[in-house]
């Protein structure tokens, strides 16, 4: 599925023998790549070229930078400020808000709609994301009309990650295809907590104990910063349960 | 216009409720310093100060120039500092905001106006050569508490720096370059250091020292003390903020104080290592031209 | 000379940055962006790259603006702008260290054009680039070069301040991974012809392939100038390597 780690770095040419072909399905351009007509493929990051060939796919894969709004994406974002019928929702610093309509909540009316204050967290899908627009988020399914998670989040504490870390927390099977063991060993040494991750790098953390939000903060945020791998990040988290009792 | 950001509510909520418990964001001790980096550069007056994620750098350079005409025994000294994009977005170049503008001020009062560098000691010829030494602070990365790392870094910078060497024969002035006589250092007469104090609570009665850009945000008052090892204050400034009761003042001092003298300890090992490591040789003390007073 | 450096990622609140030295020069690169633009710089169709120069002495002054002018078109034609119309990509430049000149005192406030930097500057620029992720549609590298008359008119690449100082003509040419041409400067007097013999040159210490040694053609000047963008794909590499551990 995944091939030899090849790097590119912007403008590069790429080996065709990388770029999946499949009989039926048309290939699919992930993030870093770009379409110069009529058949060239540029990368436009410096990272890891990485070929799905099960989902005909192709993109670069970086951990740093800036998030950049893609559809179907899960983030937390924060409330600016509300105007007439929606919320402006910041994602990132010093980007332009989204928009958010107040109305995009489970079981929300023009008479019941939640009043959300300017600096609360929400957690929600981006529904629209092109250059020439402001993003657009949802918090509630539009097919379905159900929360699934989505909405305020209230309480607990904010930290940020950088949004590769981001997208590792955010893998199904994190432990095994992200390698990012923190969590499961900091809840196996009793510690109770919930966590919600947004991909535009923020992780929300809550739980009834102060020290616990301050260490699973601290387990993620140095697992990032300092690359751990598997063994380190069990070295780290044992370190800051003992500096916890 | 990219605004300048804000912590979240749940931001603001918890690191306040962490403080009232005694704890903070990264495991530290409410009156205790991030590890704090002090590094020189190959060139004489570069000081590189790192304390935590806040990283500043201070250049010193001179020039022989004309002095000003009201004060024609002086040198001129003089310290810039700027906040540019390098540091967030929000800020741009030429368009002071406040924190740059009360950085400014309270280095300028902390370490000019103190006399720390005696600028008499500048003037070549009376009225019409001096030096004119100037510090630059380039701020490189800003995650709270910059008056304090910033005042370090200069005054390492300064003492770190030498100057050309000259001498007068009548009326000829001779300035020497680098490859002719070893440059001298400038004259230093006492080194003052900022500490700053945090208010947080109710009442202003909880103290952290050293708080990140997110605790700074929070906090509800602040007083920064510029002294020296001696105990002579330069300069106390508490700029607004909730009203605090004096003992609280008083003990700050005792802390500032005891913090000056763990900075300049600091600031001496440091320039003592680098010393050695341009001193290979032992050839120094034979090639400095000054007189053993 | 020594070979370059370079250090990535390490101011912690920026989207990008890279401490690159070469030849003498430091400098740190920060990027941020793609932020909101100021309504006033605002364009709509695409996004505005705004260059900053910071010199290691004194407040910016006419000489940094010129340089500003001279890496804001070649940056801009490096990122894809159209991408991100109403946006900003801010890239600031700071000086960090100059080559020193034990033979000369050195006179902060003058104002003058320094060739010999941009060379430093463009790499920095572009690792922090990279760093930050900002899309790019191709790398590109530049060098300096001299004409001086010690044996003859002969081109030295690479030159120290002193040799800027008393060469006839200084140039600076930059290339794109491609060769394209992507940026000119000279100061000085020279022939066209000669101008000819610096392009090629200069094409050839930039966009040299990864042939070790043994290309006679570069025995002269070639040996000590190192191939900057290997040097930044390698670099890079690493970074990624260790930001991807986890693969």
């Amino acid at each position: 599925m995944s091939s030899e780690p090849v790097f590119v770095l912007p403008g590069d040419h790429i080996d065709p023998s990388l770029i999946p072909s499949h009989p039926k399905k048309p290939v699919r351009l992930g993030p870093g790549l770009r379409h110069v007509p009529p058949s060239d493929l540029l990368p436009t990051l410096a990272g890891q070229l990485v070929t799905d060939r099960q989902k005909n796919a192709i993109r670069v894969e970086t951990s740093n930078g800036r998030y950049i709004p893609r559809v179907g994406e899960l983030v937390i974002g924060t409330i600016n400020k509300s105007a007439s019928e929606v919320y402006f929702v910041s994602l990132s610093d010093y980007t332009a808000p989204a928009l958010l309509p107040q109305l995009s909540f489970e079981s929300a009316t023009k008479k019941t709609r939640p009043i959300l204050a300017p600096g609360a967290l929400v957690y929600a899908r981006v529904t629209l994301a092109n250059k020439h627009m402001d993003a657009e988020l949802e918090c509630v399914s539009a097919s379905t009309g159900k929360a699934d998670g989505l909405g305020p989040l209230v309480g607990g504490m904010l930290f940020t990650v950088s949004v590769g870390m981001a997208r590792l927390l955010m893998m199904p099977k994190k432990a095994q295809q992200g390698k990012v063991v923190v969590l499961d060993e900091l809840a196996d040494a009793g510690l109770q907590f919930e966590t919600a991750t947004g991909r535009n790098g923020r992780l929300w953390v809550d739980s009834d104990s102060t020290k616990t939000i301050i260490v699973v903060g601290r387990a993620i945020q140095e697992t990032d910063q300092k690359s751990l791998g598997a063994d380190e990040q069990r070295k780290l988290v044992k370190k800051l349960i003992k500096e916890l009792s | 216009m990219p605004r300048e950001a804000e912590p979240s509510l749940s931001e603001r909520t918890f690191t306040l409720q962490a403080i009232s418990e005694g704890l903070r964001l990264d495991s530290r001790k409410l009156d205790q310093f991030r590890p704090l980096e002090l590094s020189f550069g190959d060139e004489y007056g570069v000081a590189d100060v790192k304390l935590g994620k806040t990283r500043v750098l201070a250049k010193v350079s001179a020039e022989v120039t004309v002095p000003f005409s009201d004060r024609p025994f002086d040198g001129i000294f003089q310290i810039t500092s700027e906040l540019g994009p390098m540091v967030a977005p929000s800020f741009e170049v030429n368009r002071p905001t406040e924190t740059e503008i009360l950085l400014a001020r309270l280095l300028e009062k902390t370490i000019r106006r103190s006399g720390a560098l005696d600028t008499e000691s500048l003037c070549l010829i009376a009225g019409q050569k001096c030096w004119s030494v100037r510090v630059d602070l380039h701020i490189l990365s800003a995650d709270g508490n910059l008056i304090d790392s910033s005042c370090l870094a200069v005054v390492a910078a300064l003492r770190h720096f030498r100057r050309p060497d000259t001498s007068i024969e009548g009326e000829t002035l001779t300035i020497y370059t680098a490859a002719e006589r070893e440059p001298v250092p400038l004259s230093w007469l006492h080194s003052p250091f900022c500490t700053t104090f945090d208010f947080f609570g109710e009442d202003g009665e909880i103290v952290l020292v050293d708080t990140t850009w997110l605790e700074e945000q929070l906090r509800v008052g602040s007083v920064t003390f510029s002294l020296n090892k001696h105990g002579e204050i330069c300069q106390i400034s508490k700029l607004g903020g909730k009203p605090v009761e004096a003992t609280l003042i008083i003990q700050c001092a005792q802390m500032a104080l005891a913090k000056s003298k763990e900075f300049t300890d600091l600031v001496d090992a440091r320039l003592a290592e680098d010393a050695k490591r341009r001193d290979k040789g032992g050839l120094m003390a034979e090639l400095s031209a000054e007189n053993e007073r | 000379m020594a070979s370059p450096t370079a250090e990535l990622s390490h101011l912690p609140k920026t989207d990008g940055s890279a401490n690159f030295a070469y030849g003498g020069y430091t400098i740190t690169a920060a990027v941020n962006g793609p932020v909101e633009a100021q309504r006033r710089d605002e364009n709509p169709f695409e996004a505005l790259v705004d260059v900053n120069v910071r010199p290691a002495a004194g407040v910016g002054g006419t000489g940094e603006r010129q340089l500003e002018a001279i890496l804001q078109p070649a940056l801009r034609h490096l990122i894809p702008v159209r991408n991100f119309p109403r946006c900003v990509i801010q890239v600031t430049l700071q000086v960090m260290e100059t080559p020193e000149n034990a033979y000369v005192n050195p006179k902060v406030m003058q104002p003058r054009l320094n060739l010999g930097i941009i060379p430093a500057l463009l790499h920095a620029a572009i690792l922090g680039l990279l760093t930050a992720a900002v899309p790019m549609k191709t790398v590109a590298s530049a060098t300096c070069l001299v004409i001086t008359d010690a044996d003859g008119s002969s081109v030295k690449v690479d030159p120290t301040p002193a040799e800027i100082d008393q060469a006839r003509s200084v140039h600076v040419l930059g290339f794109t991974a491609g060769r394209d041409l992507l940026l000119a400067e000279s100061e000085g007097s020279f022939s066209a012809d000669e101008w000819a013999t610096v392009l090629q040159t200069a094409e050839k210490v930039c966009c040299r392939s990864q042939e070790a040694g043994g290309d006679a053609e570069m025995g002269g000047y070639g040996a000590e100038s190192e191939n900057v963008q290997q040097f930044m794909r390698s670099v890079l590499e690493a970074k990624a390597a260790e930001g991807l551990h986890w693969r």
